[in-house]
């Protein structure tokens, strides 16, 4: 079993809010999210829009972990570790914050 | 004083909202207010994020003397329509971001308040639009209907 490291403990109990300069919208073959400040477009695959919406509507990354693992029929692990992956992106590009003891 | 923040249509006031044709005078003193608001438009973009670009080119504002809301459906929808012939004879972006940015500032001028609507469509392949509306109603083309509705400035 692999341990978790001290960082990913730290995201998987925070809460991911979107700023209000980022804006989103889903479409069926991918979610356009926008940054107003840079004035860049990004895109997400369907999986992944359906991880940030997940991501801004749960208390913390744990609960989303779960209720897509659940939506997907995937092991938590799985879903973890892509989770964790797509916030790192999302955080590093300024479309999420991370209310939580993290650095990325 | 900060440079660049000077306003170039000083002295030349928003043609009045009435109906029926504009004079040869007031379509030349419209040419000239469209291409200050461009210039404006070219020098503020680029250097802030869009939300804070619109809310310059808002400022200052002006005042519609209780007109009727049809009344400035159709000025606005004029207006548009002048602004997209100007920016075609003019060098540089034409463009539905800087058409809708020109027309905002030029419907602030005369105290219409319109909201500048982002929208964008994923297929057949990524592509983004820029409009404006009032009161609900587009008044720069929204497009095909395939753009979803991003953010409303």
């Amino acid at each position: 079993m692999t341990s978790k490291t001290a960082p990913d403990v730290a995201l998987l109990n925070a809460h991911i809010t979107v700023p209000q300069h980022v804006v989103y919208r889903s479409f069926p073959a991918e979610t356009v999210v926008l940054n107003l400040q840079t004035g860049c477009y990004h895109g997400l695959n369907p999986t992944g829009g359906r991880m940030l919406e997940e991501l801004e509507r749960s208390p913390n990354v744990a609960a989303a972990v779960a209720a897509i693992a659940e939506c997907y029929g995937q092991p938590s692990s799985t879903i973890e570790e892509d989770l964790v992956e797509l916030c790192d992106a999302l955080c590093q590009r300024g479309l999420i914050e991370i209310d939580g003891a993290r650095e990325l | 004083m900060a440079l660049g923040s000077f306003d170039l249509t000083v002295g030349l006031g928003a043609i009045p909202i009435r109906r029926g044709r504009w004079s040869w005078i007031e379509r030349m003193r419209l040419a000239a207010e469209i291409t200050a608001a461009y210039v404006r438009t070219r020098r503020v973009l680029g250097h802030a994020p869009i939300a804070v670009v619109v809310a310059r080119l808002r400022t200052p504002t002006g005042c519609h003397a209780g007109s009727e809301q049809q009344d400035l459906l159709v000025l606005a929808r004029d207006l548009a329509g002048a602004v997209s012939r100007m920016l075609a004879l003019l060098p540089g972006d034409a463009r539905c971001l800087a058409r809708s940015l020109v027309l905002t500032r030029l419907l602030a001028r005369r105290g219409i308040s319109a909201r500048l609507v982002i929208g964008a469509r994923a297929t057949p392949d990524f592509s983004a639009h820029a409009w404006v509306e009032y009161d609900g109603h587009p008044v720069l083309p929204p497009g095909d209907g395939s753009f979803g509705r991003l953010v409303e400035l």
